[in-house]
């Protein structure tokens, strides 16, 4: 069993898991999380959920917000961000609620916020093969749309649609006021290029899902792809987020 | 000026769309400033029906348009473009508005939640 992460003790970290129909996996994702950080808050996003995801988050001690309906990965992740500024947490880490995310790995990412290193720390699937295995079509698909985001922000990227991140104080106030809702992984990093955010990319490993549905399947890939690009090609025409300029 | 079939067709029309608009605001079915635009679309169609001459001539003398109604087509479309593009628009503010509202509904019931139950702790002490 892996040490627990003792975060410093001025800050508080919030975990915040968006959560649509994940019933079966949440009690792991959940008591996973409370073992890695045992300091930190957890909020579930209940994103319109049309089975028992609320209740089984409550009884597995966490806190729980409802949306009245579904609203997407984007505006579910902007509530966590809300949440996290209203509250004064001082960070947020993101963990997608059907276990391919592993909340050990929150340690890996906290210590750069910590040490100011970086605004958003991203684990990354592809920094290290860690047997992580992808479908090629999809493997192709995320190597093109990393070029493409590492050719639009000068910076390089390898992962660009992965969930995992952790973001400071700075960045959880930028996206609790503005936060992309279609495709809000790829998208983000564009945001953040525009408001000079510091992202710091490292290696992670996933697992599979524990249950439920990817929300991409194989055969959505190639069209998912060309909307995403499309989509970040526009966004590098949008005026720079005022207040971060 | 006579008034030939087509012009008195063409009259009735935007007559017709004039009052269902304003009977739409009479009933709140229609909010007033999208009723101004609708308004303005049958008053636009009613001066041409009556200015069909005037119009004509305009198009032929100015624009070098030989067949006067490919004109009026073209105009009709580019308005209707421009009709929904608007309609994009107020659909991109109102969905802005709803998550904003959807997400605030969310937080608000859990600090409810929380409020309660905070309650309930003090009351069996």
């Amino acid at each position: 069993m892996p040490q627990p992460y003792l975060l410093p003790e001025d800050k508080r970290l919030l975990v915040v898991i968006p959560a649509l129909n994940e019933e079966e996996s949440l009690t792991r994702v959940i008591g996973n999380v409370n073992a890695a950080v045992p300091q930190a808050t957890v909020l579930v996003i209940n994103d319109g959920s049309t089975d028992k995801t609320a209740a089984v988050a409550k009884a597995a001690g966490a806190n729980v917000v409802t949306l009245p309906y579904n609203l997407g990965i984007g505006a579910a992740m902007q509530t966590g961000f809300i949440y996290a500024y209203e509250n004064n947490f001082d960070f947020m880490v993101q963990v997608d609620g059907d276990g391919q995310h592993n909340p050990n790995e929150i340690k890996e990412l906290i210590p750069f916020l910590v040490a100011d290193q970086a605004d958003v720390v991203i684990g990354s699937r592809y920094i290290e093969d860690r047997g992580y295995i992808t479908p090629a079509p999809r493997r192709m698909g995320i190597i093109i749309l990393a070029q493409f985001v590492s050719l639009l922000t000068r910076k390089k990227y390898t992962d660009p649609t992965s969930g995992f991140r952790a973001s400071s104080r700075k960045v959880i106030a930028l996206c609790s006021n503005i936060y992309p809702s279609d495709y809000p992984e790829p998208e983000a990093l564009m945001l953040f290029h525009k408001a000079n955010i510091r992202v710091k990319e490292i290696p992670v490993t996933m697992n599979p899902r524990y249950g439920g549905q990817s929300s991409i399947t194989p055969l959505r890939s190639a069209y998912y792809m060309v909307k995403v690009m499309l989509a970040i090609a526009i966004l590098t025409i949008r005026k720079r987020p005022e207040a971060f300029v | 000026m006579t008034i030939d079939r087509l012009t008195l067709l063409v009259v009735i029309t935007a007559l017709a769309l004039f009052f269902l608009v304003l009977e739409m605001v009479r009933r709140r079915a229609l909010a007033e400033r999208y009723s101004l635009l609708w308004l303005l679309v049958s008053g636009g169609v009613l001066v041409l029906a009556l200015g069909r001459t005037v119009l004509d001539n305009i198009i032929f003398m100015q624009l070098g348009i030989t067949y006067p109604p490919s004109a009026l087509f073209s105009a009709g479309f580019v308005g209707l473009i421009v009709i929904m593009l608007y309609m994009t628009h107020v659909i991109t503010l109102l969905s802005r508005q709803n998550r904003t509202a959807a997400q605030r509904i969310g937080l608000l019931e859990h600090q409810l939640e929380e409020l309660k139950s905070s309650l309930d702790v003090t009351k069996n002490e």
